[in-house]
Order: C-alpha cells, then structure tokens, then sequence
C-alpha cells in the first residue's frame, strides 16, 4: 500500500517538476510571479479540501472558517497580543482542527445526510464570515494589515515576492504529498468506502467517526496552515477574502473540475483555473470586474456537462487513445 | 412591550416572503430531487431586472412584473433543460456543484452589467407608512406579507386541485408510478422549476422596495432560502410557509433585541438546533 508513496517519493518526475517550479521566480516576471504564487495557494487549499470533498465525499463548504481561523486570527493574535506568528499558525491549526473534528462529531453524532452535511457547514461558514465582520478583535469589516514583511524568517516572514513564492511552492507540494500518501494508505481506502456506501462500510466494520474525525482534522489543519501562510503573503487580512464562503466554493469548484478524490486532480484544477482567471482579471479587472469568476462558473458548468469525473480522467483517457494500444498490454 | 409587537410584526411580514422563496425551492426539490445552490442569485437576478426597466422605462417594480416573470420562467425552463436535466440521476453532489457555478456566472454577469455599487429601485409605496397604536409598518412589507400568503394559497390550491397540480404530486410520491401512469415525468419536472424560478421573480419585486441591492447578495438569500426549507421539512408545504416566519421573526427579534454579530447570528442558530434536534424539519403536521 505504501510503496505508491514511497515511488512518488523518490520519482525523478515529482522532484523534476518541483525544481523546475523552484526555479521559475528567476525566469519570470513578478506579475507572473505573483500569479503563480495565487495558483499554488489554491492548490495547496483544493488539495487539502479534497481530502474530505473529494475522498470521503463530504461536501464541506465550512473551509473557509478554517482558512479564516489561519489568517485573520493569527493576523490578530500578531496585531492585537503581540504573538509571534509561528505560534499564531500553530494555535490556529490546532483550533481548526478542534473545530473540524466537532463538525465531523456533529455530521456523524446526528447522522446528516449528504444534502445536510453541505447545509450544516454553509450555514458555519456564513456564521463565521458574520462573527468576523462584528469582531473589532478580528478586524472587523475593515480587516487588518500585517507589517511590513522584512524577510524575518523568525517573524514568519520570507522576503515578499520570491520567498513567499517557494513558501507556497512547499506548502503545495506538502498538500499533494499529504493527498498520495492518504489515498495509498488504508484510511484512504476507509475514505472512499465512506463515500461510495457509508452504511455498507459501517457493516464492515469500519470505524465511521474516526476517520470522518481523522480525515476533517487533517484537512482543517492544512488549511488553517495555507491561511496563515497567505495572509503574511497578502499583508492585508481582509475578511471579504479570507473567510467569506465564496472562497470555499472557488475551492470546491477547482477541485472539481481537476478530478474530485484524485491526488492530482484538485491540484490541476487550480494550476489551470487560477492563472487563466487572474490575467483575465489583470487584463479587464478594471473595465469588466467579475469576469474571472464569470469564466470560472462557466469552465466549472461545461466540466460537469462534458466530464463529470473532472479533467484529469479526460486526460487520462486522452493520454492512453494518444499512446494507442501498446499501452494496454503493459501491467 | 412596543419592541416585542414591532418585532414580531416585522419579522411576521419578512417572513411571509422568504416563505414564498422557500416554497419555489421545495417544489422543485420536491419533484427532481435537485438543491439549487443558485436560488439566491436568481432573485438577484429578478431584482436587477426590475431595476433595469425601472432605469430605462421608470417603470414600477410591481409594474415590471409582468415582464420579469414570463422572463425568468422561459430561463428557469432552458436551464433545467439544458443544464440541470443531464445532470438528474448522476450523483446528487454534481448538481451541488453545478449550480454552485451557475450562481458565480449569475452572480458575476450581474456585476459586470450593473456594476458593483448598491443600487436602489424606487416605488411609489417606497416610504408609505402605516402606524396601529406604537408599532410602525412599511407598506412594501405589507403588500409583500398579502401577496406572498395569497400566492402561498393559489400554489396549495394548484397542487390540491389541478390536473397539473395532481401530476407534481403524482411524481413527487413516486416518479416511477406516475410515468407509468401517463404523466410525463421530465415535462412535469421541467414545468416545476420554471415555476420555482417564475415565482422568484414576483418574490423578487415584493423585496425589492425600500431595498439596496448589490451583485453579491445572492448567497446570503441561497442560504436563507435553504434555511427555511430544511426547517420546513424540504417539501412541505405548511412547513416551509411556517419555516419562513420562524426565520422571519429571528431575524427582526435578532436584529432588534441582540447587539452586534449575535443578532444576525440567530436565525443561523435556530437553524442549526433544528437541523440537529428535528433532522425532519417542522413536519409534525404532514399536511403534504
């Protein structure tokens, strides 16, 4: 079961492709920079959403009370108590995952349907964007602005631009990583018996609540992590981003259209949807504001129409009527 | 004391019409099984609709109705045929996601047409007032709680004791049954949520008045749409009618007695404890 990962671990393609991200900062411009920076965020965040959405198939829309958490209370903690933000990630992580693991508590202690458990959680996310909003510890409606990143390492600080680039290149490959060694390992496997015929794995013998628990907890504590990290790239927390549910839907739709439940899908799904997005946005923001997410709904919808499995099994697919039938035979 | 009856009045007269939003969402439910995460934005939509035909006509919102439901009937139709109905019968979680995209397209078309400024459509009840005793009543709210009860007992009565009233019923209990019985199921369904979607548009007008309006409200209207009919028990009817003036008066109660954050909370809170208590909804009565 294992070996999967330990092949990815050690395959020249994975460390191949890290490089040659590594090294991008040099040969780009920092727009472009910038934009692959947004992209690895969200697949960092599509990827440790995925862990529940797409694998245990629980649609959760309470993500952005754990990217919340990661950033506008760390900011706050930072602001307002003076602590440092390394502490700030780890308190909100843990917090997050308390607070994952109550929800997971909640959706199997009261037996929600799929259909509740997305309910349950929106109706979370839309408490949590209010709390925020009315809490002048948090920033209230006008958010909160970090210092000045120096590039003090000990601050949680990493130098703008190029640093926070590879802060977030590491981040992402971690959220990946995280993804190939669940799905390779038996809690994955537990993961996807939940999602395809929970009562059917419950005869099994499954053990229902803690991996729901388990699989909430690491998700929510990744991305409480992303947050904070995005927040100190952004400088500004602001809540209309941060916690709004909107984020969480972006999330879900990216990992939708990549492959739900795929190690790789999510990830694909944002490195494609998040760069073709933000330039159009550079490009038109000011004359057109919204068209990114136009496009976005509009990609997401044909996606669903076309494949509703997402794109990587189109390419998959593609891949294998590309090579023809020489691949077949091989195991 | 003053307070609690302003209260109560508000939230009884708001109530009605989120009510009204609900029931559209249960029918539809009700008969296709689909959860449209959308709702909200198309209430956006008929609202921006109403302004924009005030914008060019000086037309009345309660005038433009009767171009903005014929319109968003014949656009709830082309969407359920052709994005919703491929959908019907994969997994139900795909139709969460598709209309989760459709209300970002709904959402951001708007924006990029209207802009994002709050945006206001005047009436000429705008700022009538009626005053009985201390309690103070805006006529929008008024005219909102009469039509919202009439049209709530027009669709009873449709379901009750119409041929196509009988056939959403029909294929509610069992779409199986009623197939072989003659009815066209995918007609009945398509009918369904162009009807859900018509009568957002009239519900649309009645909260239009006195309202700023902005884009990206649609969300929050989805989520009170979907409070209401989850406290109402998904598809019944009294229930959803009932769920709406609960939400209703937790709102005004929250807004008016509680400070800050929490007052907005409540409504959310109640809908939690009944979600986790009562997972059926209000449903004691199963007057279907």
């Amino acid at each position: 079961m294992r070996e999967e990962f330990y092949k990815t671990l050690s395959s020249p393609i994975w460390w191949g492709a890290l490089v040659i991200a590594a090294i991008m900062p040099f040969v780009l411009s920092s727009y472009y920079v910038h934009i692959l920076t947004l992209a690895l965020v969200y697949v960092a965040l599509a990827s440790s959403w995925n862990i529940v959405g797409g694998m245990a198939g629980q649609i959760s829309l309470a993500h952005s009370l754990f990217i919340g958490i990661g950033s506008m209370f760390s900011a706050a903690l930072l602001l307002k108590l003076g602590i440092n933000m390394w502490f700030g990630l780890v308190i909100s992580a843990l917090i997050s995952g308390i607070l994952g693991a109550v929800i997971a508590w909640i959706d199997f202690r009261f037996q929600l349907g799929h259909l509740s458990f997305v309910l349950i959680t929106l109706a979370f996310a839309e408490m949590g964007s209010i709390v925020v909003e009315g809490w002048d510890f948090l920033g209230g409606a006008s958010g909160l602005l970090l210092p000045k990143d120096t590039g003090n390492f000990l601050a949680f600080q990493f130098g703008g631009g190029h640093g926070a680039f590879w802060m977030m290149l590491g981040l992402a490959a971690i959220c990946v990583l995280v993804n190939v060694a669940i799905l390779n390992s038996p809690l994955g496997y537990y993961l996807r018996t939940i999602r395809d015929n929970e009562k059917a794995a419950q005869a099994i013998g499954v053990n229902i609540l803690r991996y729901k628990i388990t699989a909430m907890v690491i998700s929510a504590m990744l991305a409480s992590v992303v947050g904070t990290a995005y927040v100190r790239y952004l400088t500004f927390a602001d809540p209309y981003l941060l916690i709004s549910p909107v984020i969480t839907i972006e999330i879900v739709l990216f990992a939708t259209v990549g492959g739900l439940g795929r190690a790789y899908g999510p990830a694909l799904g944002a490195l494609l949807l998040v760069p073709l997005g933000e330039i159009l946005r550079g490009k038109l923001g000011s004359t057109l504001p919204g068209l990114h997410y136009f496009i976005y709904g509009i990609v997401v919808i044909s996606v669903i129409l076309v494949t509703p499995r997402g794109l990587l099994p189109l390419f998959e697919r593609l891949w294998a009527r590309w090579r023809g039938p020489a691949v077949a035979g091989k195991p | 004391m003053t307070e609690l009856y302003q209260a109560l009045a508000q939230g009884l007269l708001i109530g009605a019409t989120y009510g009204l939003l609900a029931l559209g969402m249960g029918l539809v439910y009700g008969v296709s099984g689909v959860v449209n995460f959308s709702h909200g934005d198309f209430i956006s939509l008929g609202m921006f609709m109403c302004l924009a035909l005030y914008s060019a006509f000086a037309m009345d919102p309660y005038v433009s109705i009767i171009i903005t439901v014929p319109l968003m009937t014949a656009i709830g139709a082309l969407v359920y045929i052709f994005l919703i109905r491929p959908m019907v019968g994969h997994q139900f979680l795909m139709v969460v996601q598709l209309t989760l995209g459709l209300s970002l397209v709904l959402q951001n078309g708007i924006l990029m047409v209207f802009g994002g400024e709050p945006a206001r459509t005047p009436s000429f009840v705008e700022s009538k007032l009626i005053i009985l005793g201390d309690v103070v009543l805006r006529v929008p709210h008024i005219v909102a709680f009469v039509v919202s009860f009439a049209l709530a007992i027009g669709l009873y009565i449709m379901l009750r004791s119409t041929d196509f009233g009988r056939s959403i019923r029909a294929v509610h209990q069992n779409a199986h049954a009623a197939a072989l019985m003659g009815i066209n199921v995918g007609r009945v369904q398509v009918l369904t949520f162009a009807l859900g979607i018509g009568i957002l548009a009239l519900a649309a007008a009645l909260l239009l008045p006195g309202t700023p309006i902005q884009p990206t409200q649609g969300l929050r209207y989805t989520v009170i749409t979907l409070l209401v009919v989850v406290l109402g028990g998904m598809t019944n009817f009294v229930g959803i009618m009932l769920g709406g003036l609960i939400i209703g008066i937790a709102e005004a109660f929250g807004t008016i007695y509680l400070d800050g954050p929490i007052g907005l909370l409540l409504p959310y809170i109640i809908f939690v404890a009944i979600m986790l208590f009562l997972p059926k909804g209000l449903t004691w009565s199963s007057a279907r």
